[in-house]
């Protein structure tokens, strides 16, 4: 979604970002079935994914919305971490369905750093996201004072 | 007494500076200067037309401001529309231009392949993590899968998927994409095989003379006839106790700024 935003042939995730926002503040069956919906949409615009994007966001919201029940979600650093380390879980779940597809193998390592510098684009993001809806929720609850 | 005696003093004092004058002023005429009195009287008279035309003048300009200020207010709203208008109209002019530029620069690949299909590039894949471009041209407009796709400046590409009105171009670029290519100046055989960002031509005999620079052509394929460029050798990879060598190309056309493409039938 954000082609223009590539950096160093790395694009910044929006959908992810939004799946893990969900999931954190959801509860894992809720959060599944979302990342499941997310990955379909993602798998119906790509080209020769072959489903791997249902799985490997299904199992990424999944595992997002375990935390929740221990750590605040509303933590800005927190959900930054969560969304990198859910980048690289979801990187290594797509490609290794990609790669029982029959995708060409030995890319392992050029893969991992496409990850790595994903992920800390989508904690930038995240970071943007949080910030831009901290306002809103403030506004909302500055006008539901009134 | 004490009172007639003022009054005295003071007619006598009048008649001496009316006389002072009157001297001063005859002196002034006769040396043809201007006199004390009528200096004096100009400049009183001069500072107070300067200061009641100020007045007037202020007075007048803002009555008329006030008194114009609906036909402003008027002109105001025409011309806020006239600059709307005209950024808009901008606007299209310059994309006009743009894609005149795109189109021009199309057509003389359109007039090579005359059964080639036009079409332009609309979508990307989602997580960039493959190197394929969206068309908006389809199975109703005769494209087919394994078409090869160019642009201006050489190859871009094939058909990997056909829908009705759309298709996904895999570009030389992706990992899945191999294509026969020769080295235009030696002949020389082997695999454009796409690498992220450039194109690697494997399996080129260790006899082959590569240099940087070379142009790299697509050899007689499934997709391709020959000839067409698919780019140009930076690097050579050479290792004598290896059974080919390796060149990286940069590819012929600019795969990030792609606009407008034509599908051509083999």
């Amino acid at each position: 979604m954000l082609h223009y935003a590539v950096v160093r042939n790395v694009e910044p995730s929006l959908i992810l970002v939004v799946v893990v926002w969900y999931a954190m503040r959801s509860d894992i069956s809720r959060a599944t079935l979302f990342g499941l919906v997310a990955g379909i949409g993602e798998d119906l615009i790509a080209f020769d994914s072959g489903g791997a994007w249902t799985f490997a966001t299904a199992i990424t919201a999944l595992l997002a919305s375990l935390p929740t029940r221990r750590f605040f979600e509303d933590s800005m650093p927190f959900f930054m971490i969560v969304v990198g380390c859910a980048t690289l879980v979801r990187d290594l779940v797509f490609w290794s369905i990609k790669k029982a597809e029959g995708y060409p193998a030995g890319l392992g390592t050029l893969h991992l750093h496409q990850a790595i510098f994903q992920g800390a684009l989508n904690a930038v993001l995240a970071a943007v996201v949080m910030f831009v809806a901290r306002r809103f929720d403030r506004r909302r609850a500055m006008a539901w004072r009134r | 007494m004490y009172q007639d005696e003022r009054k005295l003093f003071t007619l006598i004092g009048i008649i001496i500076a009316a006389a002072t004058l009157l001297l001063l002023q005859v002196n002034a005429a006769r040396t043809g200067k201007l006199g004390p009195l009528v200096w004096a009287g100009s400049t009183v008279v001069a500072f107070v037309e300067e200061l009641t035309s100020a007045v007037v003048g202020g007075v007048r300009d803002a009555g008329g401001t006030v008194l114009s200020v609906p036909q402003l207010g008027r002109e105001n709203a025409t011309l806020r529309d006239e600059n709307g208008r005209l950024e808009a109209e901008n606007a299209r002019l310059v994309e006009a231009l743009a894609a005149s530029a795109s189109q021009a620069a199309i057509a003389p690949v359109a007039a090579e392949y005359p059964n080639g299909v036009e079409a332009r590039i609309i979508g990307f894949p989602p997580e960039n993590e493959s190197r394929t471009v969206t068309i908006d041209r389809g199975s109703r407009a005769g494209i087919k899968p394994d078409e090869g796709v160019v642009a201006a400046s050489g190859v871009v590409g094939r058909i990997a998927e056909v829908g009705p009105f759309s298709s996904t171009v895999l570009l030389i670029t992706d990992y899945t994409s191999r294509i026969p290519a020769i080295v235009e100046r030696g002949r020389w055989w082997g695999i454009a095989q796409g690498n992220l960002t450039s194109v690697r031509m494997q399996y080129v005999s260790q006899d082959a003379r590569l240099r940087i620079g070379d142009v790299v052509v697509t050899g007689n394929g499934r997709s391709f006839s020959s000839g067409i460029p698919i780019g140009t050798v930076v690097e050579i990879d050479r290792s004598d106790a290896a059974l080919y060598q390796t060149a990286v190309l940069r590819p012929a056309v600019a795969l990030g700024a792609l606009d407008r493409v034509v599908v051509v039938a083999k």
